[in-house]
């Protein structure tokens, strides 16, 4: 299918998803779960129609292909995945988008430390997400929003003990050390 | 739009505490939850807990379960003051049936668990008594194969009866854990799969809003309001 007139390019699109799941998940569970749950709900049939491929999967977050018609159908199949690999999970629709740049620019938090449920949380209306490593009285912050950190190129958000200081019962690890 | 989801079970019926599910609900695109557990397994735990969550409406119900007709009706009225929101656990067709026809019930929950259904004159008294019925789409999620392919032909057969009589829907999954949540577009999706239109599925799902609204003002009797 190499050579194919650009007008008669089959169309996708890019459906991120996230992982909730009780343990770990691989991706070749992730995979056969979707596939499982796809030839049980359409057949064959439908499976063909929907042209579902699983594009990547980090663990958590990963990017599916589709149709571009048959976004709702993919919408529905994911959601009635309930287990993957034995272990109790869900699968959550981030977003859609018509390229793989776009979906995973947009969904898919690209900091290397995801905000993960064994870091401390910090919430402080305009600033939130997860400690990174606190040094003294110096908080490292990964934000939730990748945008605040656009224009200085870091990675992190710098805080103090001093922001966080009688806001937030959140934050109440953050001030060991003091 | 206001989404709220209608039929949660908390501990001691689900596994999750009520504000486990709202926070989850919240991140899901909720604004608001309705958490009815059975009248017979008790109080929800943390009630106090998920008032602290901000940003989602957690409102608590009940839902009831009743032997026969007699018991159900008697324990409508009785619950009928103290409660925003009463849902039946329905599923068998005398049930259903009753629950149809109590003015008193605001939801006739999971209708379709086993293989029965509403039925015309179950569908006309529920007209006649503004009784919502919930389509439970955990059968779709849950099931696989031929149990799923019945729960679909029955549920199929009873949306036609609820366009036909115009019926008060609302679409929840009847979730026991944040795992078993979807979020309000996922449910418009699966029960796209169902022959619903998505005008009608939205609808559907900001209509607990309405009713909670209603049961909180304060009616002397039917019609009569105090203000």
């Amino acid at each position: 299918m190499r050579s194919w007139l650009p007008v008669l390019r089959d169309r996708r699109r890019y459906i991120a998803f996230e992982v909730e799941a009780e343990g770990r998940v691989g991706r070749g569970e992730v995979v056969g779960e979707i596939r499982a749950a796809q030839a049980s709900l359409f057949g064959d049939d439908g499976a063909a129609k929907n042209r579902l491929r699983v594009v990547s999967f980090d663990g958590r977050f990963g990017l599916v292909r589709c149709s571009h018609t048959r976004t709702e159908e993919v919408r529905a199949l994911l959601a009635t995945v309930q287990s993957i690999g034995g272990t109790r999970a869900a699968i959550r629709v981030r977003g859609i988008s018509g390229t793989i740049k776009a979906g995973t620019e947009k969904y898919i938090p690209q900091s290397i430390l995801q905000p993960d449920e064994n870091k401390r949380r910090v919430d402080l209306g305009p600033v939130s997400g997860s400690v990174a490593r606190v040094i003294g009285r110096e908080i490292d912050l990964c934000p939730d929003d990748r945008k605040m950190t656009e224009g200085s190129g870091t990675r992190y958000v710098g805080l103090t003990s001093f922001d966080l200081c009688g806001e937030d019962i959140d934050a109440d690890g953050t001030s060991d050390g003091l | 739009m206001n989404f709220y989801e209608c039929n949660l079970h908390s501990i001691p019926d689900g596994s999750d505490s009520a504000s486990r599910l709202a926070l989850a609900a919240k991140r899901l695109g909720y604004s608001g939850i309705i958490i009815t557990n059975h009248a017979t397994t008790g109080w929800p735990f943390g009630v106090d807990g998920a008032k602290l969550v901000g940003g989602i409406e957690v409102s608590f119900g009940v839902e009831i379960v009743a032997k026969d007709q007699r018991a159900l009706h008697d324990k409508a009225a009785s619950l009928r003051d103290g409660s925003d929101f009463i849902a039946v656990h329905g599923g068998d067709d005398k049930i259903n049936r009753a629950a149809c026809e109590d003015p008193n019930v605001d939801l006739l929950a999971h209708p379709h668990e086993g293989r029965s259904g509403i039925g015309v004159a179950a569908a006309k008294a529920a007209r006649e008594n503004q009784v919502a019925i919930a389509l439970d789409l955990g059968p779709l999620i849950r099931l696989r194969g031929g149990s799923r392919v019945r729960w679909m032909e029955v549920v199929r057969r009873d949306l036609n009866l609820i366009e036909k009589f115009d019926l008060d829907l609302m679409i929840s999954t009847g979730a026991r854990s944040h795992l078993d949540l979807r979020s309000p577009r996922d449910l418009v999706a699966l029960a796209a799969l169902l022959g619903l239109e998505r005008e009608r599925a939205f609808e559907a799902l900001a209509l607990p809003k309405e009713i909670l609204d209603l049961n909180r003002r304060r009616w002397a009797s039917a019609g009569v309001e105090i203000l």
